[in-house]
């Protein structure tokens, strides 16, 4: 009993990752998706991760970003930069999935 | 994860104009087309970006390559800054030599005057020429010490800068071209920088206006501390507008105008604007004048411990738009002040004053803070908060914490 109840715990566990990976998968995918198609964020910043090398913004490899900070910019924009979200450029959805890829792929 | 790499479409930015390329749109500039792969942004040596390689690394911290401060304790001993350890904040990309072409050839137009014209720096050279020194200060400078946060470079003290600047005073200009004309309020000014991105210049173009007066102070500069201005610091021509914040000296300068009102384009109308906490808009004041400020340069917690004795408290004092009058210095956190004593020449309202304490430390710890008036104003011991952190001058977030021993 004790054993069949292990493994079904570590079988919830497994599919449990499991279904956080392709959670995050898709939304990595998504961000990169909206960071240079639906935003073309591509077009005014480097990422390597997205393969970009827009030159009007700051270099996002090699700046610091955190959650907080790139979803303040994106939602309400700074400089040049368009307030996506005040604006409504973006949903709140397409911005928390940016927002994301950029944070998890900048600097790698 | 495998990635797929998208080409960026840039047909569909919803904030270029509306022509079918980067290239094409470049191509109705006044520059020379470049790709958004121009890569003046990437790492050069030493860590800097390359378009600016050739700056003093240890004198800086880089907190992206658009924005770059001058440690505190690289403010130095000089009274003028050095060009290598001169910040870097840029809204556009630095333009290229080959963008800018013949630097003779550069061209600024003048409007609102009674007589139009257009002037290449060649011909300005030939009209006048004098030297003024001044402050450059970025409006965020101090931002880092806001405590919600706002987004932009965490400046603390080193977005700022005294410069020597050489080039023809704008009056000059003015009266060669028959005087202002009637019902101007502003000298707008604007940067060509924005044309090489293909960015619709609504969004993109710096142009900011400040009160007509400025003009009387105001100078088109081709030199900076003796040297051809530095394409990243605006070259080949600058309008300089001493004891503004640094975004109204206006780099790349293509267009100087005498305006009834302020620009319209975002870098005038909602940026750079002062507002409270969670509001924003153009009803809230500008980045105009900047507000009397100082700071401590030496000792500081960049340089060490100092040794128990005779010690000398150094730093930088400016008036903004008026001469700074006293300094005072606090060696413990604001209870007690001295006043210290300037130093070295003074180079005019517009440019900063060293000062010096000289006072007896024994062993311990050290709160040093300077507070500055300029016989108007006074620093205030506290920042005045604001949403994006701008015209910080509160002389306690600016203190420095020593230790002796």
């Amino acid at each position: 009993m004790k054993l069949l109840r292990l493994i079904l715990t570590a079988t919830g566990i497994f599919f449990l990752n499991i279904s956080y990976l392709i959670a995050d998968e898709a939304k990595m995918a998504k961000g990169l998706e909206i960071f240079n198609e639906t935003a073309v964020c591509a077009a005014c910043h480097v990422l390597k991760a997205a393969g970009s090398e827009g030159n009007v913004g700051p270099n996002l490899d090699t700046v610091a970003v955190t959650t907080e900070s790139v979803t303040d910019i994106v939602t309400n924009g700074l400089g040049v930069m368009p307030a996506f979200g005040e604006d409504e450029i973006l949903t709140k959805e397409e911005i928390e999935a940016v927002v994301y890829f950029v944070v998890n792929s900048a600097g790698k | 994860m495998k990635k797929s790499k998208n080409t960026p479409n840039l047909n569909r930015r919803n904030f270029l104009a509306g022509t079918a390329s980067v290239a094409g749109l470049a191509a109705t500039a006044s520059v020379v087309p470049i790709t958004f792969a121009n890569a003046n942004h990437t790492d050069g040596s030493k860590g800097l970006p390359d378009f600016i390689n050739w700056k003093n690394r240890d004198a800086l911290i880089v907190h992206s390559d658009k924005g770059i401060e001058t440690h505190r304790s690289a403010i130095g001993e000089g009274l003028i800054t050095p060009n290598a350890n001169v910040y870097i904040r840029n809204n556009m990309p630095t333009m290229s030599d080959a963008q800018i072409g013949d630097r003779n050839n550069w061209k600024v137009s003048f409007e609102g005057v009674n007589n139009p014209k257009s002037f290449t720096l060649a011909e300005l050279k030939a009209m006048g020429t004098t030297t003024i020194a001044t402050v450059l200060q970025c409006s965020g400078n101090g931002r880092g010490f806001f405590e919600h946060g706002p987004s932009g470079s965490q400046w603390q003290t080193g977005a700022a800068a005294c410069v020597f600047w050489t080039g023809i005073p704008v009056k000059t200009l003015v009266d060669a071209c028959g005087g202002i004309s009637s019902g101007a309020n502003f000298m707008t000014s604007a940067g060509v920088d924005h044309e090489p991105t293909g960015l619709a210049p609504k969004d993109a173009m710096v142009e900011r206006s400040v009160p007509k007066k400025v003009y009387e102070d105001a100078l088109l500069a081709w030199d900076m501390n003796g040297v051809p201005l530095p394409n990243s610091h605006g070259g080949p021509l600058r309008m300089i507008t001493p004891g503004y914040f640094g975004i109204n000296n206006v780099k790349h300068l293509g267009k100087v105008a005498f305006t009834a009102d302020e620009s319209q384009v975002k870098f005038m109308k909602s940026s750079y604007r002062i507002s409270p906490i969670g509001k924003k808009g153009s009803e809230y004041p500008t980045c105009w004048e900047m507000p009397v400020k100082s700071w401590i340069t030496r000792p500081t917690d960049e340089t060490g411990t100092v040794k128990a004795g005779k010690v000398q408290i150094v730093g930088v004092a400016f008036g903004g738009t008026r001469k700074v009058k006293s300094v005072k210095v606090s060696v413990d956190g604001g209870n007690k002040w001295q006043k210290a004593k300037f130093i070295g020449p003074d180079l005019g309202k517009f440019a900063w004053r060293q000062f010096v304490l000289e006072t007896t430390l024994s062993a311990g710890t050290y709160n040093i803070a300077s507070l500055a008036s300029n016989g108007k104003d006074k620093q205030p011991e506290l920042r005045m908060e604001n949403r994006r952190g701008y015209a910080h001058n509160g002389w306690k977030d600016h203190s420095v914490n020593i230790t002796v021993v």
